[in-house]
């Protein structure tokens, strides 16, 4: 297919559609309400259904149940909303359904503001509902990447069998970008006969499937948290991702950076190169599992002095970073929110300031 | 290169994401550095992020009113329609431009407009343009425009008069797809006799261009709207 002109939402509804979901179910929310509005203009086109809950608290649960059925389902919010479904997240993470869930973040806390921001890091990565539980986090820099990590993210979320989270700061949502959408990473479900309750003369299966997440006997409880563990600590060897950016030269800083950030990064960064400072960069594509061993590696060359998580947010990231970096070379934050997105003259002056 | 004919009250409206707000400030600047006395009003009540509201200080720097909510709204997440833009409407600048929210959602603000556009309307001074990108989605055939014609002139209870096309994939366009675009726009000129008042192409792109394939007037455009990692251009 030919390049097209799309908005994030616009182009994570598609890729969504091109990833064979064709359950979407969800609620408006500014800096969102596009994923809806396409969807609800391209679903009834191929079969598809757009189901908009009474809210996003019943939008979780809604997921909860097609997911079960295994079948390929999405939500799409912003943060707060995010906040409303996080209950239905860790019941759908207990209970191993595969579900894709994508964050168009905005500012808060609170109701916040409707501009960007990526202050859901911990939210997305450390929990949010409760339970021991992860989601696989993807966070994409632009509408390409967007579309390839929502079509990835359905196989994923099956493989793992639990929910996936695309997080994309506001920008990432509203901005406009040439895209192309690519045949070769739709893959058909595996497996779901496994689990899904899809009906006993549906499947080759003699085994009733029962999808809960009420474990009472404590023992059994426990060895069902040791299963999740053991795939979290599987995406951690199979499932991250990240960019490096200048990395092969002499550099004296390194800088983490991710999203809409990152591209602030790398203009800022090559603009200091033509001034003869040289700056690396790692951009977590994946936020959960994190790529702590690229982060320690590149933090451990010798002309680094020092490492800086710059983020939309008022230090969240910075402890993952530092978490990698292990004390080889100080980490510091540098950051905005609230809507606004620092400048790459911002950063270049901050990254300048530490050497 | 023949010149841009506008004057008068110019409503701008087309699909979602087809350019409105970009078409918009630059028709402005171009306008106003013709000598015209321009004013633009932000009607975009549906786009939270990229309104004409951005662009309001170089707009101003170039002479041109920028008739805006007040500031101190200038980030809600809700409908604001201020008194100024009947105003406007009914004592009109050579040019008032009025920057309309996409789709027929979008449109709807103008039946609000009514009784002042109508009376505009009567003196022969309205002008409404559909806003054409076939790279966006929907509006890839004539079929397709006409279908967000159809619901705009709806909407807005007002006739579209004049077609732009604005063709483009940001800085991946080529010179072909301007002619696409320009002819997609001719297509649905001959199919409804409304006429393309002009074409749009970055101003980088213009020297690459065969203007003599135009029947209609070029607006060169500059990047007004600008990503936060690349300055305006």
């Amino acid at each position: 297919m030919a390049k097209v002109l799309m908005k994030g939402n616009e182009a994570i509804g598609e890729a969504a559609i091109r990833a064979g979901c064709l359950n979407y179910f969800a609620y408006p929310i500014t800096p969102q309400s596009e994923v809806a509005e396409y969807l609800a203009k391209r679903l009834p086109e191929v079969n598809g259904v757009f189901l908009q809950g009474e809210s996003e608290v019943a939008v979780g649960y809604m997921i909860f149940g097609a997911a079960a059925c295994g079948e390929r389902v999405m939500t799409t919010s912003s943060s707060p909303g995010v906040s409303l479904m996080s209950e239905a997240i860790s019941y759908i993470a207990g209970a191993r359904c595969p579900a894709v869930f994508v964050n168009i973040v905005r500012g808060g806390p609170g109701l916040g503001g409707i501009l960007p921001s990526q202050g859901d890091y911990f939210q997305a990565t450390k929990g949010g509902g409760h339970g021991d539980y992860h989601m696989l986090v993807m966070a994409p820099d632009g509408v390409q990447e967007a579309v390839e990590m929502t079509m990835r993210a359905f196989p994923l979320a099956e493989k793992y069998r639990g929910p996936v989270m695309i997080m994309g700061d506001g920008l990432i949502g509203q901005m406009m970008e040439p895209v192309e959408f690519p045949d070769n990473l739709y893959t058909p479900p595996t497996n779901k006969d496994e689990w899904a309750t899809t009906g006993m003369d549906r499947r080759n299966s003699r085994k009733k499937n029962i999808v809960k997440s009420l474990y009472l006997d404590p023992a059994i409880l426990n060895s069902h948290n040791m299963l999740l563990k053991s795939q979290y600590d599987q995406m951690k060897r199979e499932e991250v991702r990240f960019e490096p950016y200048n990395i092969d030269g002499e550099y004296k800083a390194l800088v983490v950076s991710y999203g809409t950030m990152s591209r602030v990064c790398k203009t800022a960064i090559d603009n200091m190169k033509t001034e003869g400072f040289e700056v690396a960069m790692i951009r977590p594509q994946t936020l959960f599992p994190f790529p702590e061993k690229a982060i320690h590696e590149a933090a451990a060359k010798e002309s680094c002095q020092c490492v800086v998580s710059i983020e939309m947010s008022m230090g969240q990231m910075v402890e993952d970073v530092d978490r990698s970096v292990k004390g080889q070379k100080p980490v510091t934050w540098f950051g905005q929110c609230g809507g606004e997105v620092p400048t790459p003259e911002a950063v270049m002056e901050h990254v300048r300031s530490l050497v | 290169m023949s010149e841009i004919e506008l004057e008068g009250v110019v409503v701008i409206t087309g699909n979602y994401g087809s350019g409105k707000t970009e078409t918009a400030v630059n028709l402005a600047l171009n306008r106003s550095e013709a000598g015209l006395d321009v004013s633009i009003a932000d009607l975009d009540l549906v786009n939270p992020y990229f309104r004409t509201r951005e662009a309001r200080e170089n707009l101003e720097k170039h002479g041109v009113k920028v008739i805006l909510p007040h500031d101190r709204y200038m980030f809600a997440d809700l409908p604001i329609l201020v008194p100024a833009v009947a105003g406007a409407i009914r004592h009109p600048s050579d040019l008032v431009i009025l920057d309309a929210g996409g789709d027929d959602a979008g449109a709807t603000v103008l039946a609000a407009l009514g009784d002042a556009l109508g009376e505009a309307r009567a003196l022969g001074r309205v002008n409404m343009i559909q806003v054409i990108n076939p790279f966006r989605p929907f509006t890839d055939t004539v079929e397709g425009c006409l279908k967000i014609l159809g619901e705009i002139e709806t909407a807005s209870k007002l006739k579209v008069t004049g077609l732009v096309s604005n063709s483009h994939l940001m800085e991946h366009t080529s010179a072909h797809d301007i002619y696409r675009g320009y002819e997609l726009a001719e297509a649905i000129s001959r199919r409804t006799g409304i006429k393309i008042e002009f074409v749009t192409a970055h101003i980088g792109l213009i020297p690459k261009l065969d203007i003599s394939r135009f029947n209609c007037p070029v607006l060169p455009i500059q990047r007004e709207l600008a990503f936060p990692w690349n300055p305006r251009k």
